[in-house]
């Protein structure tokens, strides 16, 4: 058996890490590129025949109330806003009025790319006023005219959703918060 | 003889110069181990926040992703990309968009005739990987669309994957704030 003498000093080479440096310099601009820099999220939408099914619970308290049936139409002047009532602002009589909006736009000589210009306060002040009539109705019908932008309809689901509402950290066991109004948004085509 | 102060200084700084050149140069040894330690860490990182997202989402030129303020995260779904000038599905350009509508010719009663038979192709795919794992097939399609895309055109859309028993769909947005 060999001795290992004492003093005898053992060299150890050192491992030469640069081509892993280099490898891992490339890897960091490359994730970086592939990394999302703005945060992106997703709004669930129905088409109307797959509407969201609710619990049985729910839908035994729902029995008792008359359905909502909240729709809103997007008009280009404008939100048209119904319930199974009546339309708001209809003529005493009549369920509809489909020749103006019920709630005319913020900005109305805004140019059609200005997506700011509808009233979503008002719309969303609507949406709050029926959600106390309604407690447990969260489903919206949302149309809009051919050539509405996809920014508008996305932002009449946020005024219709509730300006502070987060669904992020909702389970299906947990009670609806009071600021989430109406989220489970079916879109609908040509529904006036 | 003695020497001047001065004369003692040269002379000691003449022997001095003359060691350091007889000096051998000694070879300077970076220290790579802590930075090592620090890209690694960042690489990792890099990679977690990579892996993590169920969907990799990037927007094609041009296209101007909507602002919302819903915060519910992307489902694993079938990505459509639908900019103000093109339709692209699986990396493919299947249709362009004047003004953000598409061109009449392609869409048969709502159907885009392109987008149904690459969609059915993948779906049919998507279904038989499904039925082999024993697991029950549930279309959701992310609509990634454009600030400025026409109503009719996200019915369009919404009704060609409909046809192909779609039954979930998200339209994909940019968080606000």
């Amino acid at each position: 058996m060999a001795r290992v003498r004492k003093n005898e000093e053992l060299e150890v080479e050192e491992a030469n890490v640069l081509p892993v440096m280099n490898i891992m310099f490339l890897l960091i601009p490359a994730l970086l590129l592939a990394m999302e820099v703005a945060s992106l999220a997703a709004i669930a939408v129905s088409p109307p025949k797959f509407a969201a099914a609710p619990s049985d619970k729910k839908e035994e308290e729902k029995k008792e109330e008359k359905p909502l049936k909240f729709k809103v139409f997007i008009l280009s002047d404008g939100f048209r806003v119904s319930t199974a009532a009546q339309q708001e602002g209809a003529e005493a009589g009549k369920e509809q009025d489909s020749s103006g909006p019920s709630i005319p736009l913020a900005k109305p000589g805004a140019d059609a790319t200005d997506y700011e210009r509808y009233d979503y306060a008002a719309l969303e002040a609507k949406a709050k006023e029926l959600k106390d009539k309604a407690k447990h109705e969260t489903v919206v019908t949302i149309s809009a005219e051919n050539d509405i932008p996809m920014q508008v309809l996305i932002s009449t689901m946020d005024a219709v959703r509730g300006t502070d509402c987060k669904l992020v950290t909702l389970t299906d066991d947990d009670e609806i918060p009071e600021e989430c109004l109406f989220f489970q948004p079916i879109v609908e085509a040509g529904a006036g | 003889m003695s020497m001047t102060p001065e004369e003692l200084f040269r002379l000691k700084k003449e022997i001095k110069k003359a060691k350091r050149r007889q000096d051998t140069e000694k070879e300077a040894k970076l220290g790579m181990t802590s930075l090592m330690d620090i890209v690694a860490i960042i690489v990792i990182y890099l990679l977690k926040s990579y892996a993590s997202d169920p969907v990799l989402i990037t927007p094609i030129a041009e296209q101007k992703i909507p602002m919302s303020r819903m915060d519910m995260p992307i489902k694993e779904g079938v990505a459509l990309y639908v900019s103000s000038r093109e339709l692209i599905f699986n990396e493919e350009q299947l249709a362009t968009l004047t003004d953000g509508e598409l061109d009449a010719n392609i869409v048969q009663g709502h159907v885009i005739r392109p987008l149904f038979e690459k969609l059915e192709e993948e779906t049919e795919k998507s279904k038989q990987v499904f039925e082999a794992r024993g697991e029950e097939w549930v279309g959701h399609i992310i609509l990634i669309g454009d600030q400025a895309l026409k109503f009719s055109t996200i019915v369009d859309v919404m009704y060609t994957a409909g046809r192909l028993e779609y039954s979930e769909y998200s339209f994909c947005i940019i968080q606000k704030g």
